[in-house]
């Protein structure tokens, strides 16, 4: 029975990594994000963001993507990841704020609330 | 003394090479290889670009564009994805040294700063043309210009589309649309929010008429003279070595 179980919680865990997440979002400046990803329990397992934003320098884009892997999918703690990132990195956002790519984020993976 | 630009019609090529010959301007521009350049260009094969964070699967039926013989690929720009028409785009850029009063530290003022040029062209053909943020030109409400810019190496580079024509039916059969249900509608609703030259003034601009608008629209606008010159040779190999060697690889065309 235990091992039963055990093997359940496996299949449901390794089904629930590999499924691909994905939203659209419509942000206030005007442009569209959406974003693919797969979580690990609460947290964000991996993640590409695609759109028809700006960021610059554009390049950037695969390390910002790369800040956010482990990050736990609370609106609060993705908009404080990008915004310290684009701090860190003198990275310039137009047509889209850190708030959109943090609620396109939570509308694929979900809210911890 | 009048400021010089240089200004460059390369006439019609392909996607990657027009692509990769934007980059090398802007690599010459900040080596001060070549002077602050107005480049007009023209697409043949008619072509689809992408923005750079765009996914190419995501936004562009490829099959239909191979079927159409229509090449596809990615801009260094951000921005959406476009469908460059032979006969009805011309397509500019600017690439201007970072340091120049046009250039804001402000992404947003600098859009408006460049496109002031196409506007005041635009006028000049009794196109009541006007900027509108974040990076469109519309008139009445309808865009018949979009624009994208990045920066890097002290250089600003921007570059954008005039619809002299427009044909949101080929439009809509290389870009992806959510369902085939929604395709006729998604023509329709193109219909309402673009239009062109031709569609606004009711008679046809040949792209000569336009270029000779834009070219006074830019000069005015900017306060220099634009001065007809020649690719250099520096720009010409960079730019076919970075159609091979980036522009035309699936590498970068579907990196994202």
């Amino acid at each position: 029975m235990h091992k039963y179980s055990m093997l359940l919680i496996s299949k449901n865990y390794l089904m629930e990594l590999v499924k691909m997440l994905k939203a659209e979002y419509k942000a206030e400046g005007g442009k569209l994000i959406k974003v693919q990803m797969t979580k690990r329990g609460n947290k964000i397992d991996s993640i590409k963001i695609t759109g028809d934003f700006f960021m610059h320098p554009e390049d950037l884009i695969d390390e910002l993507e790369k800040a956010l892997l482990g990050c736990l999918l609370n609106e609060d703690v993705i908009v404080e990841t990008i915004e310290r990132f684009i701090k860190d990195r003198g990275a310039v956002l137009l047509g889209a704020a850190p708030e959109d790519f943090a609620k396109c984020i939570i509308k694929a993976g979900g809210g911890d609330g | 003394m009048v400021e010089r630009w240089r200004l460059l019609d390369t006439g019609l090529n392909d996607a990657f090479y027009n692509m990769a010959l934007d980059e090398a301007i802007a690599v010459a521009r900040s080596r001060n290889i070549v002077p602050n350049t107005i480049r007009f260009f023209r697409w043949e094969p008619s072509a689809v670009s992408i923005g750079y964070f765009q996914s190419m699967e995501e936004e562009v039926d490829v099959e239909a564009c191979r079927r159409l013989g229509i090449d596809y690929v990615r801009r260094r720009t951000g921005g959406g994805a476009v469908y460059h028409d032979r006969d009805g785009e011309l397509t500019y850029s600017i690439v201007v040294s970072e340091d120049h009063p046009l250039v804001s530290r402000d992404f947003q003022k600098t859009y408006e700063n460049l496109c002031s040029g196409l506007v005041r062209g635009l006028r000049l053909l009794g196109v009541p043309a006007e900027f509108k943020p974040i990076n469109d030109i519309v008139v009445e409400g309808r865009k018949i210009s979009g624009n994208a810019q990045t920066r890097g190496m002290g250089v600003v580079h921007q570059h954008g589309t005039i619809l002299r024509d427009v044909n949101p039916t080929i439009m809509f059969t290389v870009l992806k649309v959510p369902s085939e249900k929604i395709r006729d509608k998604m023509i329709k609703s193109a219909e309402e929010r673009v239009t062109s030259i031709k569609r606004y003034l009711g008679r046809e601009v040949s792209f000569e008429e336009l270029k000779r608008a834009l070219i006074r629209g830019f000069e005015e606008s900017f306060g220099i003279e634009l001065v007809p010159g020649k690719i250099d040779a520096f720009e010409e190999e960079l730019a076919l070595s970075l159609k091979k060697e980036k522009y035309s690889t699936r590498e970068w065309n579907f990196k994202r």
